[in-house]
């Protein structure tokens, strides 16, 4: 037993657990609290430029996280040719890049915004700190130990496929330099947050949009007002 | 808001939850740190083979590092203990033995095993009489090994990943540079490997190749070895790399990382201006200018 294990064995276990149990328990008991608590009516201009590129940032790096814990010889087969790794690492960093001037925005108008600031939680607070954590760290990572998208191949994917399936190999993580450990406990800190708070809208994916008809937006105004309200 | 105050006693209520959970974590942490292992010359041996072997012998004469022979005697024990269990950081504290070793070893740093205080100790005891602990193995296995001819242009293929390693490992480039890899060069998560097989040697480098002595390497590769044909052409590889002599370090390579990346969010965000208009006003401030 040491530090290796506990950070990455059995506190992923209890984030995980935590996270499902939580996560079920709320959206059964209190449905309606499963939101984002969107503040886009309280502020619209700083929102656009921080929600905008940090969730689309966030979310493509987070599915390309997923694409190579699902289909790691698929990647490798893409970086065996030097210049795709280097297009893939380059448009990786520049999603980092752009999710964290996002969230740089968010932090921003959350202080200096007193309509936003009226209605943050202290958890707000807590859920922006491990988002930037999670986010400068991955960034550090990219820039000072590339290439990531082919060594998460050789770690990440056995340490995540070993805690899946119950055969936890912490020791992959051990001798690797304090800042990726630190990315990786971060996102189980996430998990732990991810039903206490906001983050949990995330379950509420809303994939929907894609597959349903288009929906025809009548406005009963003038021609002229319709500009001015959208 | 209504949803603020929804949320705040979920939280409250799983307070004890989360108390009970964290009180569970120190015990069981407490309860799998109490029992020592016992400390014997053989449990040393096991150790040795697994850890050692790949860089040291016993009598067999130096690989990477020195050969180990009667160190118990060259050494004071206090040093062994802490040298062996944190070498990296009697390096960093500049301990002159650990410092002449260093030089002594092409500059070669030993790596922290990880290994506790009482595995130090049963390697001690090993290392003092390494005949008494059953079937010492004190030969190294790598260099007695024969690798058939290996081929350059096929190594280049096996570190950049073109040809996918037949174990399942990760190719070489993910983490290492050589010297003319590629326009950006290679990883940088391990050391430049331009000058290894000059740093190494050759029998320290087929020793490496066949065991990957450091840490990183040894869990990334466990049931992933490299098969003898692999290893023979990376060793073709690594040596005419070295002979060519082009070395560039990773960290040559970063301002292009940085530019490439910022470079890219300014897209992003030029991108981000053509939709901008829309989304000028909110309904309030449209209502509030109307007037």
């Amino acid at each position: 037993m040491n530090w290796n294990t506990l950070l990455f064995v059995i506190f992923p276990y209890l984030a995980i657990l935590l996270a499902l149990v939580v996560t079920v328990y709320r959206s059964l008991t209190r449905p309606f609290t499963i939101s984002s608590l969107s503040s886009q009516l309280l502020e619209r201009r700083k929102l656009y430029w921080g929600s905008i590129s940090f969730h689309y940032g966030i979310v493509i790096i987070l599915s390309m996280h997923l694409l190579a814990l699902l289909f790691p010889r698929g990647l490798l087969w893409w970086n065996s040719v030097p210049i795709r790794l280097y297009l893939l690492e380059f448009s990786g960093l520049a999603l980092g890049f752009w999710s964290l001037a996002g969230l740089a925005v968010l932090v921003w108008r959350r202080l200096s915004e007193a309509r936003v600031r009226v209605v943050t939680t202290p958890m707000d607070g807590v859920v922006l700190a491990l988002l930037l954590v999670s986010v400068i760290t991955g960034l550090w990572m990219a820039l000072a130990y590339r290439f990531g998208s082919t060594w998460f191949t050789a770690v990440f994917t056995p340490y995540l496929v070993s805690i899946f399936t119950l055969q936890p190999r912490a020791e992959l993580l051990a001798p690797l330099p304090w800042v990726i450990r630190l990315h990786v406990f971060n996102f189980f800190l996430l998990l732990v947050a991810f039903p206490f708070s906001r983050l949990v809208h995330i379950i509420t994916l809303p994939l929907g949009y894609l597959l349903r008809p288009w929906q025809i937006v009548i406005w009963a105004r003038r021609r002229d007002d319709r500009r001015a309200y959208s | 808001m209504n949803s603020r105050r929804e949320i705040i006693p979920i939280t409250y209520r799983l307070a004890p939850a989360l108390l009970l959970a964290g009180a569970l974590l120190l015990a069981s942490a407490y309860l799998a740190s109490a029992g020592p292992l016992a400390q014997t010359a053989d449990e040393g041996r096991a150790i040795f083979e697994q850890k050692c072997q790949a860089c040291h012998t016993i009598g067999g004469g130096r690989l990477v590092g020195p050969d180990l022979q009667s160190v118990t005697t060259r050494r004071e024990r206090a040093w062994l203990l802490s040298f062996i269990g944190t070498p990296d950081r009697m390096l960093a504290q500049g301990d002159p033995i650990a410092t002449q070793l260093l030089a002594e070893n092409n500059n070669v740093p030993m790596p922290n095993l990880g290994l506790t205080q009482s595995e130090v100790e049963s390697l001690l005891a090993y290392l003092e009489n390494p005949a008494g602990a059953g079937q010492a193995t004190t030969q190294p296995q790598a260099p007695t090994q024969v690798l058939p001819p290996g081929n350059y242009a096929r190594g280049w293929k096996l570190f950049t990943g073109e040809v996918a390693l037949v174990g399942g490992g990760p190719p070489c480039m993910g983490c290492h540079n050589v010297g003319g890899i590629g326009r950006y060069g290679g990883g940088s998560l391990g050391p430049d490997l331009t000058q290894v097989y000059s740093r190494l040697g050759e029998p320290g480098l087929t020793s490496a190749l066949a065991n990957f002595p450091f840490p990183t390497m040894a869990a990334v590769f466990t049931g992933k070895a490299l098969d003898p044909q692999e290893q023979a052409d990376l060793l073709v590889f690594f040596a005419q790399v070295d002979a060519q002599g082009q070395a560039m370090p990773p960290a040559v390579f970063d301002r292009y990382f940085w530019f490439w990346g910022l470079t890219g969010m300014a897209l992003l965000f030029a991108g981000m201006v053509i939709f901008w208009p829309r989304q000028r006003l909110s309904i309030s401030e449209a209502l509030r200018r109307k007037r």
